[in-house]
């Protein structure tokens, strides 16, 4: 057979021929002949049930995103050491006061909680722009605010298990040091403080994130979360000022930060065995929720306005 | 003109830089209309401003001045992405996803459940050949399979319009050759395409219609069967070289492209 210069040209010159016909070698004439796909008849909801829908798929989409990050569980991990460090320290300790080992226990739960809030946090909103994969989101039929609130939410559920998952743990070692169960309702109660305080950081940690870089975010939050458990200080502070100024500085800067002073006082009257009147209580979690709305609603407001490049 | 999908008019997008406030015009009155049922390929050498329009047409980016609608909407409204598939240049996914949970969560923006979901999804993996990986984590995954499902997610709500930013690079040419008979198909069903690209051949067989783009400016439109009149791509290269060169001639004489006008070629519309 020949296999010579011929024989070549002549195939290449069919190949000419056949792609002018809009067939090339091996591609079927029809326009997508082995292609089919069905209409899709489907009326959308809109309105209040819809968001719901969108804010769930987003929050279960973040705190998937959350817990396949390895970084979680090191920072489980570390907390859960530290917690059996304390537990090591505890029983060496003379009297072997399960106070220390719960309050040490408590300290870094809220600590560790709040790594996860403000690392997670502030990289949430940023990530899905650096990464592009805001342009999938913002194309499909969804209201921004639903975007920011389901990032939230999201990563509140996560935080929500990690903090309860440690608390766990503390009641566990704490009841084996005891041989009791009796200071399970303390921390217990102990952790919806902690929960609650970690929401506020949360929030804070998301609000930053859709205008200013991870590390920025960063800086803000954990100073916000600092000032916020000294904002008696800081009150206190400013009525030692003569200066009327001064102290409308301090109380506007009072009234702005989360008061986790507060929070803080009554967790510990609570976990003392004080009572403390239920519409206080009611209070707080007013208190909690509408600080959370106002943030969410800022970021959605600041991401309603965003161009994405 | 009542069955424009798209319409724009005088459209300008000036980037500005974060350092010293300094504009530089990505696009220059562009006007642009594509009819129901067209499919309408935007090509241009790189950087000269496709993937920016697609982005004004969808609301990722507000437009500098100008007017933009899309499907009878202003860009980027919610009524109007509900019917609408999109997808982008490079596109990058959640890489903690497996595919399949990726087209669920997109499909639960759409408020699709149940039944009709699973059935979706499935069909579009078949759609796009990824029923093999369906399982396995969106960081496996090749750039071909990204695009692949970039594809499968753009029309999980079975959108009338299309936007496409460079759908067949990237691909081997099975790959190429699925999204193109993709295309095609949606085109069948009577679906709006507009799409970005470099693929020439696969340009020539898509589209009813192109637009060159250079420097901004829209220096060229016209139909596919008045370009390649002999049905060869080669033809749709030449048209493509000579409207850039005589722009880019007119650029180094003046200083700037003089913007096609609208009277000079064939008023757009499907064949
Ligand atoms: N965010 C931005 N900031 C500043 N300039 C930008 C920005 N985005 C795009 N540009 C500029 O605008 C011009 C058009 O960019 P665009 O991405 O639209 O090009 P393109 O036609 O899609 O090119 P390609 O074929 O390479 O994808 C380019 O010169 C680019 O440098
Ligand atoms: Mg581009």
């Amino acid at each position: 057979m020949d296999l010579g210069d011929a024989t070549g040209r002549t195939s290449r010159v069919m190949v000419q021929e056949n792609e002018k016909l809009g067939n090339a070698v091996g591609i079927p004439k029809e326009p997508g002949h082995d292609k089919q796909l069905s209409d899709l008849v489907h009326k959308p909801q809109v309105g209040f049930t819809r968001s719901l829908g969108t804010l769930i798929a987003i929050a279960l989409n973040t705190f998937r995103e959350t817990v396949r990050d390895r970084v979680l569980y090191a920072i489980v991990v570390f907390a859960l050491v530290a917690t059996l460090a304390g537990l090591v320290f505890g029983s060496l300790s003379v009297d072997q006061d399960v106070r220390v080992l719960e309050d040490l226990g408590l300290f870094t739960i809220t600590i560790f909680g709040g790594i996860i809030s403000v690392f997670v946090g502030t990289n949430l909103v940023f990530k899905e722009i650096d990464r592009k994969t805001i342009f999938l989101i913002v194309t499909k039929p969804i209201n921004r605010w639903e975007f920011i609130a389901g990032k939230f939410l999201g990563l509140a559920l996560c935080v929500f298990v990690t903090t309860y998952s440690m608390g766990l743990f503390l009641i566990g070692i704490t009841s084996l040091q005891m041989g009791s169960l009796g200071h399970a309702m303390p921390i217990l109660l102990a952790l919806s403080f902690i929960y609650a305080e970690m929401l506020l950081v949360i929030g804070l940690a998301t609000f930053f994130s859709t205008f200013a870089t991870p590390l920025m975010s960063m800086v803000f939050t954990i100073s916000l979360w600092i000032c916020g458990h000294l904002s008696n200080s800081l009150l206190s502070l400013g009525k030692l000022s003569t200066q009327a100024s001064v102290q409308v500085i301090t109380q506007a800067i009072y009234y702005t930060i989360p008061d986790l002073a507060s929070l803080t006082l009554l967790r510990s009257q609570l976990v003392d065995g004080g009572a403390v009147p239920p519409n206080l209580l009611g209070a707080i979690v007013v208190y909690i929720v509408a600080y959370c709305i106002l943030l969410i609603a800022g970021a959605s407001l600041i991401a309603e306005r965003k161009e994405f490049n | 003109m009542t069955d424009a999908v798209i319409q724009v008019e005088g459209l300008v997008k000036d980037h500005v830089s974060h350092f010293l406030r300094k504009r530089f015009r990505a696009l220059d009155g562009l006007d642009l209309t594509v009819q129901k049922g067209e499919a309408f390929g935007l090509l241009g050498p790189n950087g000269a401003g496709k993937t920016t329009t697609q982005k004004l047409l969808l609301g990722l980016t507000r437009p500098t001045a100008g007017t933009i609608k899309v499907l009878g909407k202003p860009a980027g409204d919610k009524s109007a992405l509900e019917r609408i598939g999109f997808l982008p240049e490079n596109p990058y996914f959640y890489a903690y996803l497996t595919a399949q949970e990726f087209l669920d969560f997109f499909a639960q923006l759409f408020d699709l459940n149940g039944k009709q979901k699973s059935d979706r999804i499935k069909e579009l993996l078949e759609l796009v050949s990824l029923t093999e990986a369906k399982d396995r984590p969106i960081r496996k995954f090749s750039k071909g399979m990204m695009q692949r499902l970039g594809v499968a997610q753009a029309l999980i709500n079975d959108p009338d319009l299309v936007f496409f930013d460079e759908p067949n690079s990237g691909l081997d040419p099975i790959g190429r050759r699925d999204i193109r008979q993709i295309m095609l198909l949606l085109k069948q069903k009577g679906k709006t395409i507009f799409f970005n690209s470099h693929m020439l051949p696969d340009v020539k067989d898509i589209c009813d219609r192109v637009g060159i783009l250079h420097r901004g400016k829209m220096i060229g439109q016209n139909r596919i069967s008045d370009i390649c009149k002999s049905g060869t791509y080669q033809e749709l290269e030449d048209y493509f070289m000579n409207m850039i060169n005589s722009a880019e001639a007119d650029y180094r004489k003046t200083g700037s492209v003089t913007p096609y006008h609208i009277e000079r070629e064939a008023q757009g519309g499907p064949r």
